[in-house]
């Protein structure tokens, strides 16, 4: 028995759950229902035993998840075979320990630099419209990540090294560097990487499209 | 390859009121022209804030296109 089930008890079983629906705030589909009592009459109106019921409410989360998860890859593989790409989609959970309940899809196949684009800019509008579909049929935001072939995954590693690398060269030289233009998305990985790095700091600048990350002497 | 129908079935997952989405092509030797009729409270939707939306519709359009050789522009209208 869950420890969030509850008995409640009327004077016959419907009523009885019928109250417990009312009380917990659930749909009959979203609880499972056990007779505790069937109840009786008695004789007479005396002696007559209320009927009770234990409701315990089902894995609603779960199911959830469960449920955006493959609506989410549904709408991006009729999205991918209306943009005639050949591709499968792969749901996996988003390693970023920010976002317990995102997740990845990530579209595998062959030859899909097409999907990524100058600078990965097609693969964030993908993403961008996936994500507007997936929150228009679930009413509610939906936290995904699209990725291609891994892509991202890598590009965060890359990322990662240079932003490294970089801030050793200018403690070397206490000159500061700037990085090539990029996404605001990319950006942050070079922030977020060097955000406790003891002698060196980072600044963007530029606008839009020609937004730089610049590494400075602390 | 089906353009308008691709861009139909972005459009309607994206409105309140499907039933008011509607494409119409115009084609022409070199290019060919999407049309995206929605409905007056849907407009947004399928624009999005200084036409972000529509932007990204027009990235996915322009991939789907690329195998036909052609110039797709989507306006909505």
């Amino acid at each position: 028995m869950s420890e969030s089930s509850r008995e409640f008890s009327g004077k016959t079983i419907d009523e009885a759950i019928a109250k417990g629906l009312a009380e917990l705030g659930l749909p009959r589909e979203a609880v499972n229902i056990e007779t505790v009592r069937e109840g009786s009459r008695g004789l007479l109106g005396l002696g007559g035993e209320d009927a009770a019921v234990r409701l315990t409410p089902l894995a609603l989360p779960a199911e959830e998840m469960k449920d955006s998860r493959s609506s989410a890859q549904e709408i991006l593989e009729t999205l991918l075979g209306g943009m005639g790409i050949k591709a499968g989609v792969q749901v996996v959970d988003d390693p970023a320990p920010e976002s317990p309940n995102a997740f990845v899809l990530n579209i595998v196949g062959d030859d899909l630099g097409v999907l990524i684009g100058r600078r990965g800019e097609t693969l964030r509008d993908l993403e961008y419209i996936t994500r507007l579909m997936v929150a228009q049929k679930l009413g509610k935001p939906a936290r995904l990540v699209v990725d291609v072939e891994g892509y991202r995954t890598r590009r965060e590693r890359v990322l990662c090294e240079l932003a490294k690398r970089m801030a050793e060269r200018v403690e070397a030289s206490r000159q500061p560097i700037t990085l090539e233009a990029m996404p605001p998305n990319e950006r942050r990985i070079i922030h977020l990487t060097l955000r406790d790095h003891p002698n060196v700091r980072t600044n963007s600048i530029g606008e839009g499209e020609h937004r730089r990350v610049m590494i400075l002497h602390k | 390859m089906d353009l308008p129908g691709l861009v139909e079935y972005i459009a309607k997952s994206l409105v309140e009121d499907p039933s008011q989405v509607q494409v119409e092509t115009v084609e022409s030797a070199n290019s060919i022209t999407l049309e995206l009729h929605v409905a007056q409270n849907d407009m947004g939707r399928v624009i999005g804030k200084s036409g972000r939306i529509a932007n990204a519709i027009r990235t996915l359009v322009r991939v789907a296109a690329l195998r036909e050789g052609k110039r797709v522009n989507l306006e909505i209208v």
